[in-house]
């Protein structure tokens, strides 16, 4: 789960890194409240949780009321990418007489966390690994052995620091490693880490990702638990069923697979064979009676859906089970699109008779893209006839 | 042989007594594996399925020699599991359980490197040997004897790209599923090495996806030292959407890091036949 940067600091204050003073303003109103506590001048920070804030407009500054009023109905009617900003952080405006990078993140490579510092924080740090990796400095993170303070003063002295700037620095550091094991963090990073001009160090901004997974036990991030406002409703029907389900763009083929993997390759094969999935769905372990209906359900209400491949495995889950969902949803709808369902596995036999009896079309032994194949050739042969006269 | 199971592979089950677990412990004795306990703290003295059940997995080597087990607890339970199988000198250890943390899967990790255990997962099917044994949930059946050795980072798809080969005649040697994770114990480079000896493999299949770069590394791997035996490469989700996370937690495009074009064109480079689709894969394993 991405944190918004209000959350994410509460974790780091709670771990000891400080943190500009500030709160979070629902409306204009509360944000002349926070102010008013605060002081001015002070930073309004649009809570979104995609990147690239700032270029976007999201943060502004505000010397006193009249211009807080303007900047925050500005900002609470601005739309980052497909964000709307519903929250505002106000915060003392902070002088930071240097700025650094500091992050966690998981390398691909070595699938080991990561620290990375740059003494030239404050930038788009993707764009900087790639114009100048020199200036980024790493650190692998190894859970059962984690790096000291002289491992730290090490990596922070080769990024240029030094004195009493290293020192605080180090601390900050520190600390942001233990939060990132504390709250079970995917990405944790600080950009910009500022030093003001007593010497302070304050984290300016927080990214914070805590792992999905782990959530369930993360007592910190518990509060942080938000309804699902997903625009899209399918997919939060999906969500609601435990159903992995992602929409496409104009495609016309769905989609109800066991597995993540079948999945992409059967969309793979859809594209190849000049289909256009309409989403992906992993229907995923335990897929009972009801939730292969449900799934099935949710792609038929896909909007411009006129075939579906249904191509599953009896592993975990067994494929009379799944049959009798299909077939459920078959009998309650009568739905107007080509469905096929390419089904092997756990009970096969059981399976494929409850469909044969319904007639629904059934590849057996045959491979995804064979199913794909019969599924388009339904689709042209449909198409050839004429539509309205498909009864 | 095989790699990692044969027909000698004495296994324990972690979990056994659970819903899940008993299922399982019945499939796999149905496969003629010799499962040759469960562990459950607190269970001491049961069966399941006439396999008798211990507290520790130190009280199961107590009474009997172990070789491998498959993990089947919840996810929140799968450290304490695999640390007590990893420190107590199990050999070879199979998580199929899903959902289990990052920050769990990097100690397991971590701890297999230490001692020289081979974890395989989490979140897989698991490992079979056609014909003489498995540490996995697959269904057997669908599995034929043979010589092609897959690797996969998926579960379904090796179902999918096994039975499509045991349907027209072509059996496997040893299909592992590595797992759709992020972190994971075992990847493609560390299982070419296993099947590069294997005398009973002839050709391998890698069967990747989208995200991470255990493709690319294995593209590095067959670059520095000269592979004896033909790769065909299967890479799935060339038609996902960048950012959105596709059923697998390791499966996710990010920032143009992780795509498929990436690894197709590394194995491309390495000499390894890339397919693109699971038809051709059929007909190049002929």
């Amino acid at each position: 789960m991405k944190l918004y940067e209000y959350e994410g600091k509460t974790l780091l204050a709670g771990a000891g890194i400080a943190v500009p003073k500030g709160c979070v303003a629902a409306t204009p109103a509360e944000a002349v409240a926070v102010a008013a506590n605060l002081g001015y001048p002070v930073v309004l920070k649009s809570q979104v949780l995609r990147g690239g804030r700032g270029k976007a407009g999201g943060i502004r500054f505000a010397a006193g009321i009249d211009e807080l009023l303007r900047e925050a109905e500005a900002l609470f009617a601005l739309s980052i990418g497909s964000e709307k900003v519903e929250k505002l952080l106000i915060e003392e405006r902070l002088i930071s007489v240097r700025e650094i990078y500091a992050g966690i993140t998981l390398d691909s490579l070595t699938l080991l966390p990561q620290l990375l510092v740059s003494a030239a924080g404050g930038m788009d740090i993707e764009a900087a690994a790639r114009t100048m990796p020199g200036k980024l400095h790493r650190l692998p993170l190894d859970p059962l052995n984690l790096p000291g303070p002289p491992q730290i003063a090490g990596l922070l002295r080769a990024a240029g620091l030094q004195g009493r700037d290293m020192s605080g620095v180090a601390g900050a550091v520190g600390d942001l490693i233990r939060a990132y094991f504390r709250y079970e963090a995917v990405t944790a990073e600080i950009n910009p880490l500022i030093i003001d001009a007593q010497g302070r160090v304050i984290a300016a901004d927080a990214k914070l990702e805590i792992d999905d997974s782990a959530l369930g036990r993360v007592k910190e991030a518990a509060s942080f638990v938000r309804t699902e406002r997903s625009g899209d409703p399918l997919e939060a029907e999906a969500k609601a069923e435990d159903i992995a389900y992602v929409r496409m763009e104009e495609g016309n083929i769905g989609l109800v697979s066991g597995g993540a993997g079948l999945g992409m390759a059967s969309m793979d094969m859809i594209v190849l064979h000049g289909g256009a999935p309409a989403n992906f769905l992993d229907l995923g372990g335990n897929a009972t009676e009801e939730k292969t209906a449900a799934a099935l359900r949710i792609v038929l209400k896909t909007p411009g859906v006129e075939g579906v491949l249904l191509n599953l495995f009896g592993g975990i889950n067994n494929c009379r089970s799944m049959a009798k969902g299909i077939v459920q949803v078959i009998d309650a709808l009568h739905p107007p699109q080509t469905i096929v369902v390419k089904m092997r596995g756990h009970s096969q036999d059981e399976g494929w008779e409850i469909l044969e009896d319904r007639g629904v079309p059934l590849v057996k032994f045959g491979t995804t893209e064979e199913a794909v194949v019969l599924l388009m050739a339904k689709l042209k042969e449909k198409g050839d006839r004429g539509s309205g006269h498909t009864g | 042989m095989a790699i990692l199971v044969n027909g000698e592979t004495r296994v324990i089950v972690q979990g056994a007594t659970g819903k899940q677990g008993q299922y399982h412990t019945l499939k796999l004795l149905e496969y003629g594996v010799r499962v040759v306990g469960g562990v459950t703290p607190g269970r001491e003295g049961d069966r399941v399925h006439g396999v008798p059940v211990y507290d520790r997995v130190a009280r199961a080597m107590a009474r009997t020699s172990v070789d491998a087990s498959m993990i089947v607890v919840p996810p929140f339970g799968v450290l304490a599991a695999a640390r007590d199988a990893i420190e107590n000198g199990v050999p070879l250890v199979v998580v199929i359980t899903e959902f289990v943390p990052l920050h769990d899967a990097l100690k397991i990790r971590g701890l297999a490197r230490k001692s020289g255990a081979r974890v395989i997962g989490p979140n897989t099917i698991g490992v079979i040997s056609p014909g003489k044994s498995k540490v996995g949930i697959m269904p057997g059946f669908i599995y034929g004897e043979g010589s092609v050795g897959i690797i996969s980072r998926s579960g379904t798809l090796t179902h999918e790209i096994a039975s499509n080969l045991t349907y027209r005649g072509i059996g496997q040697s040893t299909c592992v599923c590595i797992g759709g994770d992020m972190v994971k114990g075992t990847d493609f480079s560390d299982l070419l090495e296993l099947f590069r000896d294997d005398p009973e493999t002839g050709t391998v299949i890698l069967v990747g996806e989208i995200g991470g770069a255990g493709e690319e590394l294995a593209a590095r791997h067959l670059r520095e030292r000269p592979y004896p035996k033909k790769v065909i490469a299967f890479i799935a989700g060339a038609t996902a959407p960048p950012e959105k996370r596709m059923g697998h937690a390791g499966a996710m495009i990010c920032a143009g890091f992780g795509t498929a074009d990436s690894k197709i064109r590394s194995l491309r480079e390495a000499g390894v036949t890339v397919v693109e689709s699971l038809d051709e894969l059929v007909a190049r394993c002929r």
